[in-house]
């Protein structure tokens, strides 16, 4: 069953490495460079904090564009191809296909985080780009379960990208939309207001923490806490399950 | 690995005739629109508003830091429009301190909007707007003296130097001298206070002040205490010198 799950797995970065995604991630990384050595120059004061945020954000928001893409044109191709039903016409549950999907995206997310981080120990010390890191691999984890989720719902690449990207962005904002509803300049009590607060109170609820995931101030402020990935190991435990179990129970449904 | 730079792409007079036209022509159709376009013409934007510090932090998708670096360059390159530079006396300074204000909301720990705003802003030779911009400064640092007192230090130089007002001068030195109590301000800027009373001709209020210094124990450093014992003797030969200065003239008379 193991081997299985780790020949899919391997099949998946070795479709990465031939998909030249290394060349991509090595490009992301020079034209990141230069444009942070062009930001450093136009900063009066503050300047290597000024190209550390500037970068971490660059990099964090890169490699999530990065991953997205490449799990979900990977997967879709693998749909469209019938190679899917070609495995599955194999003794291989339809759990062991998505786990060995899984392990390969993530050991890509692992590569990607890995050149991101190295990147930039050029500016920022050791210990905060660890942690920094470590976060983004685990914000990638999340990020490729979301692909799977939406790919197996939509099975198109546009509703995919979509989805994921939507739900990428109001996981890192719900938490300040939030608090903008909850204290608001000018308080309102119509109906309309109050259904809008709990829908965004339920989304609170619903999607996870991103905003606590792979700050920048950790690099800017030279942060070298290791138990601020506590929440953030625990986040990425709790709602990988979820999203797998989603993504699985809409596979085991799907007919091909 | 190098399979994408070889042309595998079939010749191009194997391209229809009608596609190769048709490329020709839109091609054409373009420069035709592009010449019949109005001229674009540089022109200064005036500074608008900063939107709400939210506002800034859900569109960097939670990244207030690098959001407020952005803004800090962005700021910082206003002056430089594409095809015009305008000065920083054409700027509304009150939407300056807005922008400013914005983005050490966004990150508190950042130097830079207060470097700017005493060293770029406020050093222009318009002594209103760098009056606005000492006040910008003289109120941040009555919001936290421990994270901007050297900005205040910095205001009381140009205060007496630039503005030539050492009311106001003296105004920053005495907050910088009375919260120094509090909060850690090193004693060189507590002592401005001296200094711009020196500068003003209360020599005895400057002496009063060294000795008070003293007194109250709080300096321990041996080279800072051997520092203010010079200083009372300078005030005293200074009080001296101008007392005499005083009587030679009233004998003269």
């Amino acid at each position: 069953m193991g081997s299985q799950i780790i020949t899919i797995a391997k099949f998946t970065i070795i479709e990465a490495l031939r998909n030249r995604l290394v060349l991509l991630l090595l490009l992301v990384v020079m034209i990141s460079f230069a444009m942070v050595e062009f930001i450093g120059d136009l900063a009066i004061t503050e300047h290597r904090e000024t190209q550390m945020a500037i970068l971490a954000a660059f990099l964090r928001l890169c490699s999530v564009v990065v991953v997205t893409m490449f799990v979900v044109s990977s997967t879709v191709r693998e749909l469209q191809d019938k190679t899917l039903e070609m495995i599955l016409a194999m003794p291989i549950h339809r759990g062991q296909y998505y786990l060995g999907k899984l392990m390969g995206f993530i050991s890509v997310s692992f590569l990607v985080s890995l050149i991101f981080g190295m990147m930039l120990l050029v500016y920022a010390p050791t210990e905060s780009v660890a942690i920094w890191t470590i976060s983004l691999f685990l914000e990638l984890v999340l990020v490729v379960a979301m692909g799977l989720v939406m790919l197996f719902t939509f099975n198109q690449i546009p509703p995919a990208l979509a989805g994921v990207f939507i739900i990428y962005a109001a996981s890192r904002i719900t938490t300040s939309i939030y608090l903008m509803a909850k204290y608001p300049i000018i308080s309102h009590t119509t109906i309309a207001q109050k259904f809008m607060d709990s829908f965004i109170e339920m989304l609170t609820w619903l999607l996870p923490d991103l905003h606590r995931f792979t700050q920048t101030e950790w690099l800017t402020h030279h942060v070298t806490d290791w138990s601020l990935l506590v929440p953030v190991v625990g986040q990425t435990v709790i709602f990988l399950g979820l999203l797998s179990t989603i993504a699985l129970f809409d596979f085991y449904r799907k007919n091909f | 690995m190098v399979d994408f730079l070889v042309n595998k792409d079939r010749k191009i007079s194997d391209v229809p005739i009608i596609i190769r036209a048709l490329l020709v022509i839109a091609l054409l159709g373009q420069l035709l629109w592009h010449s019949q376009q109005e001229p674009v013409v540089a022109k200064a934007d005036d500074l608008p508003s900063p939107m709400s510090t939210r506002t800034y932090v859900i569109s960097s998708l939670g990244e207030p830091i690098a959001m407020s670096k952005i803004l800090n360059l962005w700021l910082q390159a206003f002056d430089n429009q594409p095809g015009v530079s305008i000065s920083f006396h054409q700027l509304d300074y009150s939407r300056v301190i807005q922008w400013l204000d914005t983005s050490l909301a966004l990150d508190p720990d950042g130097r830079y909007p207060m470097l700017v705003a005493a060293r770029v802003y406020g050093s222009i030779n318009d002594k209103e707007k760098q009056r606005q911009m000492m006040d910008y400064i003289f109120f941040k640092f009555k919001e936290d003296p421990g994270k901007h007192w050297r900005w205040l230090a910095h205001a009381v130089i140009t205060a007496k130097h630039e503005l030539k007002d050492m009311k106001l001068a003296l105004k920053y030195a005495n907050a910088l001298a009375e919260q120094g109590k509090d909060v850690d301000i090193p004693y060189w800027a507590r002592d401005m206070k001296i200094i711009v009373l020196e500068d003003m001709g209360e020599l005895e209020a400057a002496k009063i002040l060294v000795g008070a210094l003293i007194e109250s124990g709080d300096i321990s450093d041996p080279y800072e205490l051997n520092f203010l014992s010079k200083k009372i003797d300078d005030l005293q030969e200074k009080s001296s010198e101008s007392r005499q200065n005083v009587e030679n003239s009233t004998q003269t008379d």
